[in-house]
């Protein structure tokens, strides 16, 4: 059989089965189609102004890595006049991040941007690490996506830079669409599919220009120009209805690759249509492992369901007595709506927050409140090396005399 | 007189043995039906008549004779005739009860006759229609043309043929299960709102369970079709004017199979569905399918969240869609919703620019393989 041509160029051999639509491309064109496509976005989004500066948040992973190629070569190309950097959160998973930082720095020299990192224990005192050692497993995802989104914002205002992007793909918005759906959180919902959001009211924006990108095009992408980047995932526990909705998303995409996007075209759509609520500015779904960016541990679809067959019961022990126009108005307004979420700032680190204290300060006070065991071994640890030698001098006095 | 002697009473009735737990309730299979029955019972209140109120309503409810809607029917009907025992009894509403045949969708499916004739002599209140999938050429009268634009050089309308071998031939053209799946949905949506005007009704009474609402707005969200919650899942207006209510938003599949179970006279009425099979290719299966499989799958675990799914579809505000222009072919919003910033993923697959279709049916669109 004759090696098929490319459906583009109608010239060279085509070697790639686009996952997006199944055209079969030759290299050039593949690469092509898809700077093309980030490209449009940006422009249709109006996503950059000429000379602004942005901070890519690089993890090394290979979403954040297409995301500073596709970038660095639009910018010459389209002439954005961009001024890029890149911005890594070294979390202080040892065996993951260590690693991935690796990369993070080796693209710095090659995209030639300068990098900064910012690290979780010089931010909090607190390393990863650290955190599961204290907390377990369970539930750590939460201190970290908590965490992470403070210091990227953190980092962002340190290198005086308004806007962040970040790798999140086609895949992740889809995945988040439909486990808002399954947890029923239309606020998230509603401000997940959108390409900016606002980092809670601070300066710094965020977006996500490949946004509708497909992961498996990122990789074929990432391939194709030999881009070096980190692929191990994080190492710690992923979350149930995210797991449950990237498994549905990954099985929708085999019978109907296009179902993606039309995912997110939904998600944008429902976004529209959800009532609005002036406290959605607060804490979005934020995350760039790339994985998991969840924030909960990973029983909560069982312990949602306990919820809701507990609301059930008790509903069901009410109902005689419940005005039906009252409870009509309950079904349809968010009840966390009645949080009225008033902007301010964090009285002890000055973020913003919704709350007198923030999610971050009042997670570290939590783990601050263990802490004296662990401040010790800390201490212990960083002056162990001193330590040593002082008592080694000792020694040598003790025997000198 | 000593009591029963009962080895486990009815938590409600305290006469009975108890036959189903049913959240936490142990009832005997009376006080099993009262209590599914007033959970639809609870929604039919906003069709109580008020006082200003001249003519009374009429309400359609479309018949699959599958268990769902043939207990709807069975609860509903038991209401209108309790209101017409009362003294001075009057019910709320008119019934209209459309039978569509299903061997007219799937082929494969035995014939109804039978179901059919009992179904009359049991339910003497309604009033009743039956109708063929394919009945929807003449009860929407450009629905050829919209056809034939929307399958495009795909599909060769011939004007010779049967109504029954011209949407056959439309629906082979279509190249995938999801997209068979999605407009056999479309098209059936379309006659029952059809049929509804054409009588006069001013709603329509779905009969689809909680599990199976949960599936279409998944499905429904997977396919682009995230605008359409508003009325394929959520009670409110549709674009031909007519109220969908779902009145069985609050049970499950299984309450209403063990309801039809302690029901006799609905046995000789109801086609029991096809078990899934098992060893079924994921590529293979339609998104509608799939959704189902999965609701199923996961509600045996998780019961409470697959009905929360459909809770919060219906929590979508469906006042946003005022005024934009809607698809020729399911009526939904064409390009984007007002709002929806979001402009890419419409333009980015192309083809839905300057048509008559939303982004959804161009999805499902003969010919596109994907």
């Amino acid at each position: 059989m004759a090696p098929t041509t490319c459906f583009n160029c109608k010239e060279a051999r085509a070697v790639i089965i686009r996952p997006k639509n199944r055209h079969k491309l030759c290299r050039a064109c593949f690469i092509e189609v898809f700077e093309t496509e980030v490209h449009e976005t940006i422009i249709g989004t109006n996503l950059f102004f000429p000379g602004e500066r942005i901070a890519i948040g690089a993890s090394g992973g290979k979403d954040s890595t297409v995301l500073a190629a596709v970038l660095k070569t639009l910018n010459e190309r389209y002439n954005y006049g961009l001024d890029l950097c890149l911005l890594s959160i070294d979390e202080g998973i040892r065996g993951y991040r260590d690693d991935s930082l690796e990369t993070v720095k080796r693209n710095a020299v090659q995209y030639d941007m300068p990098l900064t990192i910012v690290g979780y224990g010089e931010l909090y005192g607190w390393t990863m690490d650290q955190v599961v050692e204290q907390i377990g497993k369970k539930g750590n995802c939460t201190y970290c996506g908590v965490f992470r989104r403070q210091a990227l914002d953190r980092g962002a205002a340190r290198l005086d830079i308004q806007h962040v992007v970040t790798g999140h793909n086609a895949d992740d918005v889809a995945e988040t669409v439909m486990m808002n759906l399954l947890r029923g959180d239309l606020p998230r919902l509603s401000r997940g599919t959108s390409i900016v959001t606002a980092s809670g009211g601070s300066d710094i924006k965020r977006s996500k220009p490949l946004k509708y990108a497909y992961e498996k095009e990122i990789v074929l992408y990432a391939h194709h120009r030999q881009l070096d980047y980190f692929t191990t995932e994080c190492i710690y526990s992923p979350e149930a209805f995210r797991g449950s909705a990237r498994t549905l998303v990954k099985d929708l995409e085999k019978i109907r690759p296009s179902s993606i996007l039309d995912i997110v075209k939904s998600g944008e759509d429902m976004a529209a249509l959800v009532p609005r609520d002036p406290a959605a500015a607060e804490e979005e779904n934020t995350g760039g492992c790339g994985s998991q960016n969840g924030r909960t541990s990973g029983g909560e679809m069982a312990a949602m369901e306990k919820q809701l067959t507990e609301n059930e019961t008790a509903e069901a022990h009410e109902t005689e007595i419940q005005l039906p126009q009252k409870n009509t108005k309950n079904t349809i307004k968010n009840p966390k709506a009645v949080k009225s979420q008033t902007l301010g700032h964090c009285e002890r680190c000055g973020y913003i927050s919704s709350q007198r204290v923030c999610k971050a300060c009042t997670l570290l006070e939590g783990l601050n409140r263990n802490r004296p065991k662990t401040a010790i071994e800390v201490g212990m640890e960083d002056e162990e090396g001193s330590s040593t030698l002082m008592r080694q001098m000792e020694r040598t006095q003790l025997t000198n005399s | 007189m000593p009591a029963k002697e009962l080895s486990c009473p009815c938590m409600d009735c305290k006469d009975a043995e108890t036959v189903f737990t049913v959240r936490k309730r142990q009832l005997c299979s009376d006080c099993y039906k009262h209590f599914i029955a007033f959970k639809v019972h609870r929604r039919m209140e906003m069709y109580r008549p008020g006082k200003t109120q001249e003519v009374r309503p009429k309400v359609l409810l479309p018949l699959s004779l599958g268990v769902s809607s043939s207990v709807l029917l069975s609860i509903v009907e038991a209401q209108l005739q309790y209101q017409l025992a009362k003294p001075y009894g009057k019910i709320f509403f008119d019934l209209h009860v459309l039978v569509i045949d299903p061997s007219s969708i799937n082929p494969s499916s035995a014939s109804i006759d039978e179901n059919y004739k009992v179904l009359l002599e049991t339910f003497q209140l309604p009033t009743y229609t039956r109708l063929s999938i394919h009945d929807i050429f003449d009860y929407v009268p450009n629905m050829k043309e919209i056809i034939c634009e929307y399958a495009g050089s795909q599909f060769a309308d011939d004007s010779s043929l049967s109504n029954e071998d011209r949407l056959s031939a439309f629906r082979a053209s279509l190249s995938t299960a999801t997209s068979a799946a999605d407009l056999d949905y479309v098209l059936l949506t379309r006659l029952v709102a059809a049929v509804a005007q054409k009588n006069g009704c001013q709603s329509v009474f779905w009969g689809d369970s909680d599990s199976r609402l949960a599936a279409r707005a998944l499905a429904g969200v997977s396919k682009g079709r995230g605008a359409s919650m508003t009325w394929q899942v959520s009670d409110g207006m549709s674009p031909w004017g007519v109220r969908f209510e779902f009145l069985l938003r609050d049970l499950y599949k299984t309450e209403l199979l063990q309801y039809a179970s302690v029901s006799p006279e609905l046995s000789d009425i109801v086609i029991s569905d096809p078990p899934l099979s098992d060893n079924v290719l994921t590529k293979n299966l339609s998104i509608d399918e799939l959704m189902i499989r999965y609701v199923q799958n996961q509600g045996a675990k998780y019961p409470g969240i697959m009905s929360n799914v459909a809770r919060t579809a219906n929590k979508l505000e469906s006042s946003c869609l005022d005024g934009g222009a809607s698809c020729a072919l399911c009526g939904g919003p064409r390009g984007n919703v007002k709002g929806n910033t979001g402009v890419t993923a419409t333009t980015q697959s192309g083809d839905s620019e300057g048509s008559r279709f939303c982004y959804g049916c161009m999805r499902s669109r003969p010919g596109l393989k994907c």
